[in-house]
Formats: structure tokens, sequence, C-alpha cells
């Protein structure tokens, strides 16, 4: 039996009054005292509850049956809109709510959903009368600001008496799981192809235009077109200026180095360098995907996970499921990574690196070995300590020392030849690449 | 190079979303900030945890009580409140008479007999004035001192023999039906002031978009139901205790007069102890009742008896 704080209050009351009552001899305050006690009998005898109370067993082990015939049948179903979403993204819940009983009742029903979910349409907590062998249905929208997997459910069932006294709850055990992928940016240029060419056996007609080698196309001049692709002949015949375009070259093979540590996440919950590095990496696999690279990734927390290279659409769900489920755990160092994964790169392949370059002293070391093996290397860095400040968790003075470390740290590695770009907050991530490869 | 009639800024790729491709001057912001190394403020997220006064009334209740506008539910039951309140006023002034209360003794012992009077009524007029108060601005903290003033008038030393001051009734069972009237009233009137405050947390749920009801007039009919069942049932329990002394006299007669006359002339059971039995004896019957899972029983058999 479920007591409400007014209850106990009700009760505690009577007790007080009836003893104080036959203390002082005081008819008025045992009366009072007996209507009291007579209205929670009378709440608890209507609300059905010996039950629950006489079995003297804890929650968990109730079964349906003990949680109280009158919640013994209901029933409840669930469906969604999507399983997969990207962030910001929206998933309609439509929830059916059963009475099989030939009795009516007044339900609370609150469908359990994830903390960091918000509504953005309906509510998912109802009070209802349901009728007799009836059926409801509950329509409502949530928002999915944050990647991972997530479950809605259960659904929270209370019947309580009419003067919130006594209540009784059962969860029914209906879940449903869905998937937030990082939101993806579009990157409008290719800022990474690799230094050696890829040749598959068998033809790849890659039939894109890019950076390349062999004619494509011929078209309008556009502000910004090198003027070494000026198609001078071209010009000549029509009086405007034309530009050669080619075909890309070859496909590249990229690896994505995804840092997950326990230190990406500091910062807030939604702006930290995890999440940035998680959106960064759909991003750019989003992006080599439709260019018809090979993308492949690898996550390190307190494990290194890896999603061999491949292409087309299924590699990148793959790639986003991953992203999805990468979990801020362990403190891997960047070059037990690199130690692992260099024997099965292809040379010249690039690589880039997505990291907030802190509390991890191999990463000089790592980032010397791969650039002595000639990977092209772009390391984008979040950084934690923008997030703390905006955040104002971090005072003037130790981000100012902090700052100083981190930029001769980045500029360590800039002397290594690796392309780095301290990824501020508010920046997007195509400029934030530009400004890491020069453009 | 920017393209005639595009907007220089991002709002065009965002959903009208500004988008800044550089980061605001951090050394501007950190010249801003004080040399302080404090939490500040506003870094601590803003969490309202209810008052024990806030949960006895069903909370968590929204931050500092902020109601919308009542709807016509909570003004039906802020009049009904209003109206139990006043009679409830009435009838404590003519149940609880002053003397054998603490004031009484201390304006005797002081001399001025007319002091214990003016403080009983002040007390009375102070918890119709705090429960109005509450009512009307559905504050539970005025309607909480508004319960304890009524309780507190109430509390004299050895009343055992119910006795009405300020109106006389000859006959024994009107005295104990004005007396359970009181406590009837007294208890509707904590939870009708209490339908106040929840209804209106309830409304405020509904129109902010938190909860959504549906069938609301099924809904409030079955609480209408109670509350005229539920007194009726609490009166009829409280006069039968009252009237045990009877009960049980008119239950031995059939067996022994003589015993009858003896229980029914018998001053313990006259008493406030007689009361006492009495309660002891029902609560008791009721308490078999719940052993036996009678309710839950017939639950069941409502539940499973229309099946087939």
């Amino acid at each position: 039996m479920a007591w409400s704080r007014k209850s106990a209050m009700f009760g505690s009351l009577a007790i007080a009054l009836y003893l104080l009552g036959l203390t002082l001899r005081n008819h008025q305050l045992v009366t009072v005292a007996v209507v009291l006690l007579s209205f929670l009998t009378w709440a608890a005898l209507r609300s059905a509850h010996a039950d629950v109370s006489a079995s003297g067993r804890r929650m968990e082990e109730r079964s349906d049956e003990e949680a109280g015939a009158s919640l013994s049948r209901l029933e409840a179903m669930r469906k969604l809109s999507a399983a997969r979403v990207f962030e910001d993204g929206t998933v309609d819940v439509t929830l059916k709510v059963q009475n099989m009983s030939p009795l009516s009742k007044v339900l609370e029903v609150r469908d359990s959903l994830p903390e960091v979910m918000r509504i953005k349409e309906g509510a998912n907590y109802i009070l209802m009368e349901l009728g007799p062998r009836r059926e409801t249905v509950i329509e409502y929208t949530v928002e999915c600001p944050l990647r991972g997997f997530y479950t809605i459910g259960p659904v929270c069932i209370r019947i309580q008496d009419s003067f919130g006294l006594f209540h009784k709850e059962k969860e029914l055990h209906v879940y449903d799981d869905f998937l937030v992928f990082p939101k993806t940016e579009d990157l409008k240029d290719a800022f990474v192809k690799s230094k050696v060419p890829k040749i598959f056996t068998g033809a790849v007609n890659i039939r894109q235009p890019g950076p390349g080698s062999e004619f494509y196309n011929l078209r309008e001049y556009i502000a910004g077109d090198p003027m070494k692709s000026i198609n001078w002949p071209a010009y000549g015949r029509t009086g405007k200026l034309m530009v050669n375009e080619r075909e890309r070259d070859a496909v590249s093979d990229i690896i994505l180095i995804l840092d997950s540590r326990a230190v990406a996440e500091t910062g807030p919950v939604s702006r930290n360098s995890l999440v940035y590095g998680t959106r960064a990496a759909a991003s750019l696999a989003s992006f080599f995907l439709s260019r018809r690279d090979s993308v492949g990734l690898v996550s390190y927390a307190d494990e290194i996970v890896s999603v061999d290279r491949d292409t087309g659409k299924k590699q990148l769900y793959v790639i986003l499921t991953k992203l999805a489920g990468a979990m801020a755990r362990g403190a891997t160092p960047l070059q037990v990574v690199t130690n692992r994964i260099l024997p099965h790169i292809n040379k010249g392949s690039p690589i880039i690196i997505l990291s907030c370059l802190e509390d991890d002293s191999t990463i000089v070391n790592a980032v010397r070995d791969l650039r002595a093996r000639d990977f092209d290397t772009t390391i984008l860095t979040p950084s934690s300590l923008e997030f703390e400040f905006d955040a104002r968790r971090l005072d003037r003075t130790g981000y100012e020392v902090l700052k100083t470390e981190r930029d001769i740290l980045i500029s360590e590695l800039r002397g290594l030849g690796a392309f780095v770009m301290d990824w501020e907050p508010d920046m997007l991530l195509s400029t934030a690449l530009a400004g890491a490869r020069g453009f | 190079m920017a393209q005639k009639g595009v907007s220089s800024d991002t709002s065009h790729l965002y959903d009208g979303k500004v988008v800044r491709s550089s980061a605001p001057s951090r050394k501007a912001l950190a010249a801003k900030m004080t040399g302080s190394s404090d939490i500040p403020e506003d870094a601590v997220p803003e969490v309202h945890i209810p008052s024990f006064v806030e949960s006895l009334f069903g909370g968590p209740l929204v931050p500092k009580m902020k109601f919308l506008p009542a709807d016509k539910m909570v003004q039906t039951l802020q009049m009904a409140s209003g109206a139990v309140m006043i009679m409830l006023g009435v009838l404590t002034y003519i149940v609880t008479p002053v003397s054998g209360t603490a004031w009484f003794w201390f304006g005797e012992t002081i001399g001025v007999e007319v002091l214990g009077l003016a403080i009983h009524l002040l007390l009375v007029l102070a918890a119709i004035g705090c429960g109005f108060w509450g009512i009307i601005s559905r504050d539970s903290r005025f309607l909480l001192i508004s319960y304890v003033l009524f309780i507190i008038v109430s509390f004299r030393f050895a009343a055992s023999k119910v006795s009405f001051e300020w109106l006389s009734f000859d006959d024994e069972l009107l005295q104990k039906i004005a007396l359970v009237a009181y406590a009837v009233l007294l208890v509707m009137y904590i939870e009708l002031t209490n339908g106040v405050i929840r209804f209106s947390m309830l409304d405020t749920s509904i129109r902010t978009g938190e909860v959504y009801v549906m069938n609301v007039k099924k809904v409030l009919t079955k609480y209408h139901i109670s509350l005229v069942i539920t007194p009726i049932i609490a009166a009829v329990v409280a006069i039968t205790t009252l009237l045990f002394k009877d009960v049980i006299s008119g239950f031995v007669g059939i067996f022994s007069e003589i015993s009858a006359l003896r229980l029914e002339e018998s001053v313990e059971l006259e008493s406030v102890y007689g009361v006492a039995l009495g309660t002891m004896i029902v609560f008791m019957l009721v308490a078999i009742v719940f052993v036996a899972d009678i309710p839950g029983r017939y639950q069941k058999m409502r539940e499973g008896g229309s099946d087939e």
C-alpha cells in the first residue's frame, strides 16, 4: 500500500488527536480523530489496498496479480515514427492504453522518457478516465537533442483514490529502443585527398568532378576558379571564360580517429569535445562516403573500437551507429591506438584525429610516428577549455594558463607537419577544416 | 566571394539561426571576469525542492505557488471551502466553550476573566481569517495555520462530558450530532481546501501542457461523488462510536436487562473512555476486514466477474 504524505499527515494527526483527547478527556478531539480515521479507512477500503499491504513482500517480488486486481488488466502498446533519427530530430510516439477490465478506471499514465529528451508536442503524462473494455491513444512528439541509444518506457500507471490519500502503481514493461545519430554538417569541398592513388582491382569509374588528371567537363568560369584551369582556346571560340573540370583521380582510404576517453566529456552535456568530435566524424564520414571514398573509424576510450574501411551508404550507417554509442570512459593513450592501427593502414592514407588533446602525454610521439610514415595527418581539436570557460566553470587565470599550455602543444604538433585546428565552440566544421588545411 | 542578394551570415543555411564562423574574443570575455574562483550563481542549475508544507499538499508544487488564474472547478471549490469554513467557525464557537482552556485558566489567574474569552474568540477569528486568505490566495501555509488554530481552539482539559456553553441542547443525541457535525466539517474543510490546492496544481499543469487530461468531467464527477459519500460514511462511523454505550447496552439487553441497565448508567461508558472503547471495537472490525483481504477479493470479483 502506498501512502501519500497527505494520508500520513491525516493518520498521524488522527492518532495524535485521539491520544491527546484521551489524555485531556476531551470529547471534541476524540471525535475529530474518529472522523479522520473513518475518512482514511473508507478511502483505503475503496482503493482495495489490503491485498498489497497484507503480502509483506518487496515491490520487485510482486507479480502482476499481487500488484492489485485493479491494475492487472491494463495493457499498453507503443509505436515510434522512426527507429533512427539525427540529433535535433523528432520522434512521434503513439501509445495505446487498453482497459481489459469490465470496470471503468481513473488512471494516471506516464510514459517514461530519457532525461535528455524534450517534449515538443503533446504530453507524456495523462490523467484520464478509461471506460470498461475501452482503449485510448496518446500521441506526443519528442525532440532528441543528443546522440545515443535511447529507450522509451516503461509505462507507469497509477490509480489513486479521489482524495489522493492512497495510490497503487504498476509499470507496464513496454520498451522501444531508438538511435539518435550525431548530426552532420554539409561539407562543400574536398579538403583531404590521398597522395597515393588507391587502385582497385577492376575499374572504379568515379565520374565525378574533382581534383584529378583526366578531363571531365567544360564549364563557365566562376569567381574563385584558379587561373590555370581556364581553357583559353574555348574562350577564344565562345568569347566566355571557360574552365576545364577534371574527373576525380582515385578513391582514398580515410581513417577517422575519435578520442572518446573520459576527459573528452569535460564541459556541459551538450557542448563538449566528444559531442563535437562525434558530429565532426559523422559529417566527415558522410562527406567522404558520398565521394565514394573508403572510410574507417577508430574510437578509443577504455578500449579501442574500430570500423573497417569500406564504402557506401551501409558503411555510413555502421559508422553513425558506432558514433551514436560512443561513451566517454577510460584513458587509452593515442600512441597505443596508432601502434595498433598503423600496420593496417595503406601508406599515404589521410588520417583525421578528433581529440581534445588533453591528459595524454603520448600525443606528440603518436603524431611523430604518423608523420614519419608520411601519413597526411589532420587534427581537429575541440577545446574543452572553451566549453568550460563559456560555462563559467573555469576562472580567468586558470583559463589563460591552460590555454597557453594548449597553444604550445598545438604549435609542437604543427611543427611535426600535422594540420592542427583549434576548433572553437562557435566555429563551423567546414571553417575549422579549412583552417586546419590552410585554405 | 559574397553573391549579390545573398545574406553574408549563415541564417539561410541553418533555419534562420545565425552561426558565427569564428569564436568571440576570449580575451575580451576573460578581461570582463572577476578574479574570484567561486562558482558563479548562474552556473548552478535552479532546482526547486518542495518544502515539507508544500509536499503535504501533494507536492512538488510549482515554485512559490504561482498558479494560473483559477478555473471554474477551482472557483467552485474555493466557494465550497469558504462556506464550510464559515459553518465550521460558527460550530467551533458553539461546541468548544472557553471553560477548561489554558487561556481561560490564564485569564482567571490574572483576574481578568474576559481575557480568556477574548483569546478564544480571537483564535476562532484568526483561524477563519487565515483560512479565508489561504483559500483566496491559494497559499497552503495560511491554510495549515488555519487548521492548527481550529484544532487548538478545542484543546480543553477535563471536558469528558460534552458541554456547550453557547447553545444548550437538552437532547443528548442532538449534542452528539452537533459534535460529529463539527468534526466532519473540520475534516471536510481540510479536504476541500486541499482540493483547492490540488486542482489548482492540476489546472496549471494542464494549461502549461505538462499534463493532458482526458474525460475531465468524469474525473471530476468521481471526486464530487466522493465529497458527498465520504463525510456521510465518516459521520455514521463517528455517531456509532459516540453512541457506543447505547449500542452495547441494547446488545447486552437481549441477554440480560439488568446488565443492560447497568451499562446504560455507567459513568465510564458515558465518558471519553466509552468512546475510546467504541472506537476500538469499530476499528477492530475494520482491521478484520483488511486482514481477510475483503476489499481485494471484492475488487477481484468485480474485475473477473463479468469476464465471461
